[in-house]
């Protein structure tokens, strides 16, 4: 029972300790992206186009397909819920907010935790094990401006940017199957959406996006800078960033939509 | 007063200036948790000097050059390089200093993900603003220099493990700074690959003026390279001094370590995990 006892408090002082680390990592982001430059450390913009590339562009194949399957998927299921009511010409009202609101974000959220917060958290704990980040230090380049600011800057650009898209993709499958289902015009399918959406509801899902990215980031470069035990410790780390990153990405959204709602 | 044997070197000798020294360390104590691993560490390095800096397994040699390099807080003592003491400096302060010294990491550390060359470039992109063109210019230089000229446009996992530590000297000296540190640079290489970075240490001394720190557990190659020796036991300072005053000391564990006899003292638990934290 005491073993049960001491292993909480450990777990929730490690969990206490890791939050106010992820506190410090994104006020130092924040700190060397605004005033970087008048110390003699800026924030590159070649390193954040960089990132961009690799967190946006090349994650947009995946998220096209994702994003058409839920809109697919959204479409299929409207039909059948609202059919039972007859109420199948409403499906469009549903299928706007839900996805819109939820769906984009938290599926392209989920997708970049996968994608690009995994790969965030493999390099930084792999450049802490092989000593590449003492490197940086010694070199008088400081790590959190150097890696951590770029990717966090461009996971904040990019994944609003590909939730926006998402939206598009998804509304553009869910529009497609709808109008070849109630044998309507795609068009009157696209003018009922626009009616029912207002800008809240894209800006709730955007909202929502750049909390995830922020979110995604930050744990990914927490877990891969307090990374130990050497290869077995990336492999061990990354998991951890993608598990709780998406933990995170679940729970905030829960609470997001829950306060934005009230 | 002057004594008359005072006197008399006077009379052979005038007196030099003092000259400052390029590091100074001064009752330096570290702690790893609620162990100490480095006691009243005290230490003056000259310009233009080469300090090897030995000592066996978990004698504290890693952690006193992390703290040297300014990657760990002392708990208390001053380190001063270059004449400024790094410990009162805060983070971008350190930071700033760090741009006047030269660090050649035991594994390289090259980022893997850039090219030599752009290894090499790094520290002038950061800290000049000279063009493209003149930086290119200076990084194959400072290949040339380590004799690894061609090799440039090679990914660090091209290399090999010589070449690597070659390459990351190149990175190291990319902005001339006046005061370079090796962490075991023969670590891993054969004894041929070790004698060319050896005589590589000695060049860069020589060519470009440099006050050089190795912290080494090679023998052979620290008696070759050295003007001075300080041996480290447990994370104090066991005996220091020129080559030849080692190899006369009387010192038996300064003898054990020399002659690679293994210690026969028993080693007691609270020491073993001392040991144990200076090597985490």
């Amino acid at each position: 029972m005491l073993n049960f006892f001491e292993q909480t408090g450990r777990r929730s002082l490690r969990a206490l300790d890791e939050t106010g680390y992820a506190a410090c990592l994104l006020g130092e982001s924040l700190f060397w992206t605004l005033f970087g430059r008048r110390w003699r450390q800026p924030v590159r913009l070649s390193s954040v186009v960089a990132q961009m590339m690799q967190v946006g562009m090349e994650a947009l194949p995946i998220a096209t397909l994702l994003s058409a399957a839920i809109g697919f998927m959204l479409a299929v299921q409207s039909l059948y819920s609202l059919g039972l009511f007859g109420a199948e010409s409403f499906a469009h009202v549903g299928i706007a907010l839900a996805l819109t609101r939820e769906f984009s974000p938290l599926i392209i959220g989920i997708l970049m935790a996968g994608r690009s917060g995994s790969a965030l958290a493999a390099r930084l704990s792999a450049m802490t094990i092989s000593q590449e980040v003492d490197a940086l230090r010694t070199i008088g380049v400081n790590p959190v401006r150097f890696l951590v600011a770029p990717a966090t800057l461009a996971m904040l650009i990019m994944l609003p940017a590909l939730v926006m898209w998402s939206n598009l993709v998804g509304l553009g499958a869910a529009g497609l199957f709808v109008s070849a289902s109630l044998e309507t015009s795609f068009a009157s399918f696209v003018a009922g959406i626009t009616d029912v959406l207002t800008p809240t509801d894209l800006l709730h899902g955007l909202g929502k996006s750049a909390l995830f990215a922020v979110l995604i980031a930050i744990i990914a470069s927490v877990n891969g800078s307090r990374v130990t035990g050497g290869s077995e410790g990336v492999g061990r780390v990354t998991t951890r960033a993608v598990v709780h990153a998406i933990s995170a990405i679940i729970v905030c959204d829960m609470i997001f939509g829950f306060l934005a709602t009230l | 007063m002057t004594t008359q044997a005072q006197e008399n070197s006077a009379d052979i000798a005038p007196p030099n200036p003092p000259v400052a020294a390029a590091v100074e360390v001064r009752g330096l104590d570290a702690h790893y948790g609620q162990n100490q691993v480095l006691f009243d560490l005290s230490l003056s390095i000259r310009p233009s000097e080469i300090m090897v800096i030995m000592g066996g397994s978990g004698s504290g040699k890693s952690t006193f050059l992390r703290h040297l390099i300014g990657l760990e807080r002392p708990t208390s003592g001053t380190i001063e390089l270059l004449g400024k003491d790094i410990t009162r400096l805060g983070p971008v302060e350190l930071l700033d200093q760090c741009r006047g010294i030269g660090v050649a990491f035991q594994g390289g550390a090259l980022f893997s993900s850039l090219s030599v060359l752009e290894n090499i470039k790094l520290p002038l992109r950061e800290h000049t603003r000279l063009d493209e063109k003149t930086m290119d210019i200076m990084a194959r230089m400072k290949l040339e220099v380590v004799n690894l000229s061609g090799f440039g446009d090679l990914m660090p996992s091209e290399l090999s493990g010589g070449m690597l530590k070659r390459a990351a000297v190149a990175r190291a000296i990319a902005t001339d700074p006046k005061l370079l540190f090796f962490d075991e640079p023969s670590a891993g290489l054969d004894p041929v690959v070790s004698a060319a970075l050896d005589d590589l240490i000695l060049r860069l001394r020589d060519a470009m003026d440099m006050t050089i720190v190795v912290v080494t557990h090679e023998i052979h190659s620290a008696f070759k390279i050295a003007d001075r020796i300080t041996i480290l036991d447990s994370g104090r300072i066991l005996e220091s001094g020129t080559p030849d005053q080692l190899r006369n000391s009387g010192n038996k564990r300064v003898e054990s370590l020399l002659n690679r006899r293994p210690d026969d003292t028993p080693l007691d638990p609270d020491e073993y995990l001392r040991r144990l934290a200076g090597t985490a």
